[in-house]
């Protein structure tokens, strides 16, 4: 598993993924959305850089807009102001207020979007095969390898439907990573799991990236998953959501579940969790609903 | 046999097995004894019990083939062995034991246990949880090696992969035999009886003033199954199978036709936003329009007898296609479109990859909906204006006071309407697998 | 609503494309009538077919006839008396199979097998049984929204979450109590939906009904006449454009009572109504 990483400095391996990009500019963006013409502001003049192939965790209470941050990323939604940027290139802007979706920066769902109708090596195999960059029986072999990798042989010709959720989350995952993404965006993605699937999930992914350098962009209102996952905290105010608090969570990697307890994850886990819990209140008086 | 129900509760998968359950465990056991040295058994060996030490050592050597970290283990009172019985697909020991000093074991045949298991599946399960969890502690052996004995239609999961699954023909009997156990056959029985019997009563009987004049039941059963019947119609007279037929062809090619066309429009409609707010208003504005009031303008519109009839089934079949197929492309959540568009996939791949398929389970229920709704106008139009079919046949039963024949004409439309719409039904079971197997995990 | 919806409904992109495609619909419908006259040979299908024009025509001289409104009256009476009496057998029937497993075992296969007899087949049956053509017109339309609405109440008592049950029984509620406030307000949305369908067939079968029985002009204690007769009556005399003002009404006035009832169970559910 992660034994070969065991004795390499994390550090080291960041330049040579420079190459690969993945870098987020996200600059005084503003999103205003206008149900019956009440206007609602989800994401106020939110000012955010994300370097290339680190996780970066956004904490916040639910609805605030951090979805919304996530979506104007991926290409689903539109934003209103400000201007997000991957590797110096535009994605959206005022003159684009939407991006284009793309294999670059692929998304994993909250509620799992793997295709029911597909089996799970049709689902991995999706991506390139629609891409028709690779001939078929490449993409079924490089399919049936990553999930080997990923422990999952066994079950290529089951259906979603058929497994447990831990499981389809994996499947999901290596559905992205076929396509070689920059930048993987997860939106709460182990939130409907039990915490036992959760930390199994947890190490899985810290697995997975290791072995893939990708950026990855975590949406989540966990801060311990967050502390422990990530390389940079960002705490979101509750809606409209900006950047209230950063951190940088000097924890070395590669971690494993013991990092949990160590005292430096204490101490990380104090100094934010006030930040944290001061949002969250705010949000649960004005009554938000989940976005 | 207190002391043995003590050794087994000891024994790491029998842990959590509540008393009376370890007892029924220990009446299937007996005890032997070995002596140093001796083999219990070979790897190679047909697996058919499970041992316990209860005093004593064993060695226990798994072969190089199992690619285990650790080969060798000795085992003491309390430790299980022998547990390929209940491996699923082996059912031959992967290891050598020997004893290495006088030793007494404790033998439970395998079968036997797993009979047990059957009858007891919720305790059954977590003993066999216990099986799973102690071959991979104990003695680490590779996942292949790992699947544990299924029982039936229970969901044993090891590690997450394993999911215990009838299907096809396996499950239909499983279904069926659980069926006839439930009270459900019987009381059925008693709503056919009284309801038949209440009809026989009150025409045959009793004569009740209002039920006088209607066909009585034995009646309409005399006449269906005689071979010269007084009205002209039974199952030996072969007008009754052109009537059927002539109606099951109309029925289809109404059916085929709205199909091939209510399904793509429908597609179109839940698809583009701009062919919805062209198209649907038109549709909307055609579709209150009851079916039957369409009969007279068919009749001008179209020439001869058949083609009206036929359009109006078309009709009433298509609306119903139409709409429910746009209602399942509606439903398809959003999440999935996204997914494909970051996937990499054009606008037509998500319509053929995605629209299409997640779409299916409306596409069929609309189907069904259409097959009744076909019926439905077909006989409409067959009593107003056609010749031969099922309509025909009972409009003209009364008209000429056959009355029995429009039992039967009634009897055999409504088992020639659901044959039809259970046709449609195993159909989408077929083609969406998927569903059928996730349902029959998930059951509700 | 808010104001603002209401407008941008109004004067919205759809609404624009709407008028555009119901115009071109119109234009092309008049063209293909009267092909006869500007093309010369009348097109098959639509050649046949009232244009337009003398529909609106012939449907403006109606207005004035008391004949006609007679017979919306007598059409609507029948599908509402039909579909009221369906409503008070079928729900509380539908209820009852759901809640108690032993009827429904005894009364749900037999129910399952005279469902899929078409309600127009049971007319002769019925003009046997009843002594009036009115009440085997009733009966039959009775039948038609019958099976359908008892399908909706059940499968709208099946999906009902369990948990329901579970806190209501936790609160300490009778069985009374949970039928009353767990399962009934559960059921309401599915009854709805199932009356809008169950509206559709009822029209159906009392169109066919009127067509098929003749009408008989209107005399012998209120039997015959409303907008299905009418229909037929104005094919057999020849009156073409009838036929399609007939449709029309019946088409509104099928609308109007879907809408009707949609409104009435938006009423009863209340929670619904929020997104």
């Amino acid at each position: 598993m992660s034994a070969v990483l065991e004795t390499l400095d994390d550090r080291l391996i960041v330049p040579s993924n420079a190459a690969r990009g993945g870098a987020i500019q996200i600059d005084d963006v503003v999103k205003i959305y206008d149900p019956d013409g009440a206007a609602v502001m989800a994401v106020d003049h939110c000012t955010l850089d994300i370097p290339a192939g680190e996780i970066c965790m956004i904490v916040g209470p639910s609805g605030c807009g951090k979805t919304t941050l996530l979506n104007a990323i991926a290409g689903f939604h539109s934003i209103t102001s400000g201007t997000i940027r991957m590797d110096g290139e535009v994605l959206c802007s005022p003159e684009k207020p939407k991006a284009d979706p793309g294999a670059d920066r692929i998304v994993v769902f909250q509620n799992g979007a793997l295709f029911p109708w597909k089996t799970n090596l049709e689902n991995v195999a999706f991506g390139p095969l629609m891409q028709g960059k690779m001939g078929k029986k490449e993409i079924y072999e490089k399919a049936r390898s990553m999930m080997a990798d990923a422990g999952l042989s066994g079950t290529e010709h089951n259906y979603p439907g058929e497994v447990s959720s831990g499981l389809r989350r994996r499947v999901e995952i290596v559905r992205a990573l076929m396509n070689e993404p920059k930048v993987l965006l997860f939106d709460e993605p182990y939130r409907a799991l039990d915490s036992l699937t959760r930390s199994v999930m947890h190490e899985a992914l810290l697995d997975i990236y290791y072995k893939n350098k990708v950026t990855i962009f975590f949406i989540t209102h966990d801060l311990e998953e967050a502390i422990f996952l990530g390389h940079r905290l960002v705490i979101m105010t509750s809606r409209p959501c900006r950047p209230k608090k950063i951190l940088e969570v000097d924890i070395p990697h590669p971690r494993d579940y013991s990092v949990l307890t160590s005292p430096r994850f204490r101490e990380i886990l104090e100094e934010t969790s006030d930040a944290v819990h001061e949002e969250a209140r705010k949000s649960f008086a004005a009554g938000e609903k989940e976005g | 046999m207190e002391q043995l129900d003590v050794l087994l509760k000891s024994a790491a998968p029998f842990r959590m097995a509540p008393d009376d359950f370890i007892s029924k465990i220990t009446g299937l056991s007996r005890r032997v004894t070995f002596n140093a040295g001796d083999v219990v058994y070979k790897i190679g060996d047909p697996a058919r019990n499970i041992y316990i030490v209860a005093s004593g050592s064993v060695r226990h050597s798994l072969g190089d083939a199992s690619q285990s970290h650790n080969p060798d283990r000795t085992m003491r009172s309390g430790d299980v062995f022998g547990w390929a019985s209940v491996l699923e697909g082996s059912r031959r020991h992967l290891a050598t034991t020997t004893c290495l000093e006088r030793t007494e074991v404790v033998v439970i045949d395998g079968e036997s246990m797993i009979n047990l298991f059957r009858k007891f599946p919720a305790i059954g399960n977590a003993v066999m949880g216990g099986f799973a969890a102690m071959i991979r502690q104990d003695f680490s052996l590779p996942k292949e090696a790992e699947h544990v004995y299924r029982i039936a239609n229970q969901e044993i999961i090891q590690g997450e992969k394993e999911t215990a699954v009838l299907t096809g023909f396996g499950l239909m009997m499983y279904r069926v035999s659980e069926w006839l156990k439930s009270p459900k056959p019987y009381l059925m029985m008693i709503g056919f009886t009284l309801f038949l019997g209440f009809w026989y009563l009150t025409v045959e009987v009793w004569k009740l003033p209002r039920f006088q004049d209607m066909p009585g039941l034995t009646t309409v059963v005399s006449e269906y199954l005689s071979r010269d019947p007084i009205y002209g119609m039974s199952i030996y007279t072969p007008e009754y199978y052109q009537h059927i037929w002539v109606s099951i062809r109309r029925v289809a090619i109404a059916f085929l036709l709205a199909t091939a066309l209510g399904v793509p429009l429908g597609l179109f409609l839940g698809w583009s936003r701009t062919f919805r707010e062209y198209v649907f208003p038109i549709f909307e504005l055609l579709r209150p329009i009851p079916i039957l009031a369409w009969v007279p303008l068919a009749i001008l519109m179209f020439s001869g007898s058949e083609t009206p009839v036929i359009f109006l089934t078309f009709l009433a079949s298509f609306f119903a296609t139409a709409l429910n197929t746009m209602l399942g492309v509606e439903s398809i959540d959003e999440s999935y479109t996204r997914a494909a568009a970051c996937l990499g996939a054009s606008r037509w791949q998500v319509f053929k990859e995605v629209i299409v398929p997640g779409s299916l389970p409306f596409v069929f229920t609309g189907l069904q909906i259409s097959v009744g709704v076909a019926w439905f106008s077909l006989v409409a139009g067959e009593m107003v204006s056609g010749q031969y079919g099922l309509g025909y046949v009972i409009n003209t039963s009364y008209t000429m006071v056959r009355y029995p024949t429009i039992i039967i004409g009634m009897v055999t439309l409504g088992v020639v309407g659901y044959v039809t719409s259970a046709m449609v039904r195993v159909l989408g079971d077929y083609l969406m697998q998927w569903r059928v197997r996730e349902e029959s995990i998930g059951g509700r | 609503m808010s104001a603002k919806r209401w407008k941008a409904a109004l004067y919205g992109r759809g609404t624009r494309r709407a008028v555009i495609s119901i115009i071109v619909f119109l234009v092309l419908w008049e063209l293909g009538s009267r092909s006869e006259a500007w093309l010369g040979t009348r097109l098959p299908w639509i050649g046949n077919v009232p244009p337009p024009s003398s529909v609106m025509v012939a449907w403006g001289a109606l207005l004035g006839d008391a004949g006609y409104w007679t017979s919306w009256y007598l059409s609507t009476m029948r599908v509402m008396s039909g579909f009221i009496a369906a409503m008070v057998i079928g729900i509380p029937l539908g209820l009852l199979m759901a809640v108690s497993r032993a009827f429904y075992g005894i009364t749900f296969p037999t129910f399952e097998i005279l469902r899929p007899i078409p309600p127009l087949a049971w007319v002769p049956a019925a003009i046997i049984f009843w002594p009036t053509q009115e009440l085997s017109i009733a009966f039959v339309t009775f039948l038609g929204a019958f099976f359908t609405i008892v399908i909706n109440v059940l499968g709208g008592a099946k999906s009902i979450d369990i948990r329901f049950f579970q806190s209501a029984q936790a609160m300490g509620s009778s069985k009374w109590d949970i039928f009353r406030r767990v399962v009934l307000p559960a059921t309401v949305p599915s009854i709805v939906v199932g009356s809008s369908v169950g509206m559709g067939i009822t029209w159906n079968v009392v169109v066919a009904a009127e067509m098929i029985s003749g009408g008989g002009g209107g005399g012998g204690g209120g039997s015959g006449g409303g907008l299905g007769f009418f229909i037929w009556n104005s094919y057999v005399g020849g009156s073409y454009d009838q036929i399609v003002v007939g449709m029309i009404s019946i088409g509104i006035a099928g609308y109007a009572c879907s809408e009707l009832l949609r409104g009435m169970g938006g009423f009863f559910t209340p929670w619904l109504r929020t997104r």
